[in-house]
């Protein structure tokens, strides 16, 4: 009897399909991502049935960690160095190139505005790890520094939203502070943070 | 189909058949590009924030240097809502006018459509019929200390569910508040 031949098979499949889809993904993926950012404390939103998107640029964010502690961050780098510039003037601290740049690209931070110098000075990593020990609220004593950030973003960069995040187990109290910070700069408008759920029925 | 034929040059016909040229296939392994794709999708899939979160607007009335004299609200068009600690809301009614023989009933809701809500709903069909529409309802919400964010976000996507269109986060410093917060154990400190 003859040898049946088999045919031998190709194992190899084409794989240009999956490479168009995956590139496709690929590029869809890069274009509407948009980086989570850091976080100095953990923040668990509150959710509420609002539905008005976050805008996409010129927010000041001010974070309210569940102890009470307040952060500040602006999304905006060319206010965010106006406005290092501005706080080295009326604070009185010298600002090298330096210290500039690790400004421009902290995101939030938190802290007496008198040790940010300090604070712009350690390297990046030590900067992620570094204790924040929040914003100074204290009104006693003239300064109030989170009026004076409030009112000196706002005059390098007037389009700025006042979003505040705050985490569900925030007392009331360390919220009201902030609001009566922003009271006293005359800003009656801001916009809470929440996670997105379907009315209760 | 990702071939090309790559005719030799020169390609002369002779014979019965046309010249087949040799073919060097521009077939190119696409695994490693694929992985590499997959491998960039997921670190974007991992890296992005998907559902962005939505904001809650707030407006405060304005501070005026010099408040002008508004007339009294009558009592009977509010409803006075105490967020406590433990996600409890005290409600009460005050009446018109107070003297020595007035009570006033004070419960306690949670935040829950079965508990505030309800209330709501009650108090504003009651001032519909009392005062023939139930938008003259106003609701003065007032934070003890030792309240939530997420009770006052509550609070607020309640009276938005309701459309309930008069309301003021108020500090408690009536005296029947003070009563209250001292009656529950949250006098302010």
């Amino acid at each position: 009897m003859p040898k049946v031949k088999i045919p031998r098979r190709s194992t190899t499949v084409d794989m240009t399909a999956m490479c168009d889809v995956a590139f496709l993904l690929l590029t869809f993926f890069i274009l509407t991502t948009k980086f989570r950012a850091k976080e100095v404390v953990a923040i668990d939103i509150p959710s509420s049935s609002a539905q008005i998107p976050i805008p996409d640029r010129d927010i000041l964010m001010l974070q309210i960690s569940p102890d009470g502690k307040v952060f500040f961050g602006l999304d905006d780098q060319p206010t965010r160095l106006k406005l290092l510039d501005r706080l080295a003037s009326e604070y009185k601290f010298p600002l090298s190139d330096k210290q500039k740049d690790a400004f421009r690209t902290l995101e939030i931070w938190g802290m007496d505005i008198n040790q940010l110098p300090k604070f712009l000075d350690l390297s990046p990593e030590q900067r992620t790890t570094a204790p924040q020990a929040g914003l100074t609220l204290d009104t006693l004593g003239g300064g109030h520094q989170l009026e004076d950030l409030i009112l000196f973003s706002r005059q390098e960069n007037n389009n700025l939203r006042i979003a505040i995040k705050g985490d569900k187990t925030t007392e009331y109290k360390a919220f009201a502070q902030v609001i009566q910070a922003l009271q006293n700069r005359k800003v009656n408008r801001f916009n809470i943070i929440t996670s997105a759920r379907t009315a209760k029925e | 189909m990702a071939e090309m034929n790559l005719s030799d040059p020169g390609g002369k016909s002779h014979g019965r058949k046309k010249k087949r040229s040799k073919k060097a296939s521009t077939r190119v392994d696409l695994t490693a590009m694929v992985d590499l794709g997959f491998l960039l999708i997921t670190f974007f899939i991992l890296a992005t924030t998907f559902n962005k979160p939505k904001t809650m607007e707030v407006n405060k009335p304005a501070k005026e240097d010099k408040p002008e004299k508004e007339p009294p609200i009558k009592m009977s068009k509010t409803v006075n809502f105490m967020m406590g600690n433990n996600n409890k809301v005290y409600w009460y009614v005050s009446p018109d006018a107070i003297d020595a023989n007035t009570t006033i009933e004070l419960d306690s809701v949670d935040y829950s459509p079965n508990g505030l809500r309800k209330i709501i709903k009650r108090r504003q069909s009651e001032v519909q019929a009392q005062w023939g529409d139930k938008d003259l309802l106003f609701v003065m919400i007032k934070p003890l200390p030792g309240s939530k964010l997420k009770n006052t976000v509550d609070m607020l996507d309640e009276m938005n569910i309701n459309n309930v269109t008069r309301y003021a986060i108020l500090e408690p410093n009536d005296p029947i508040d003070s009563l209250i917060a001292i009656r529950v154990g949250q006098s302010r400190k």
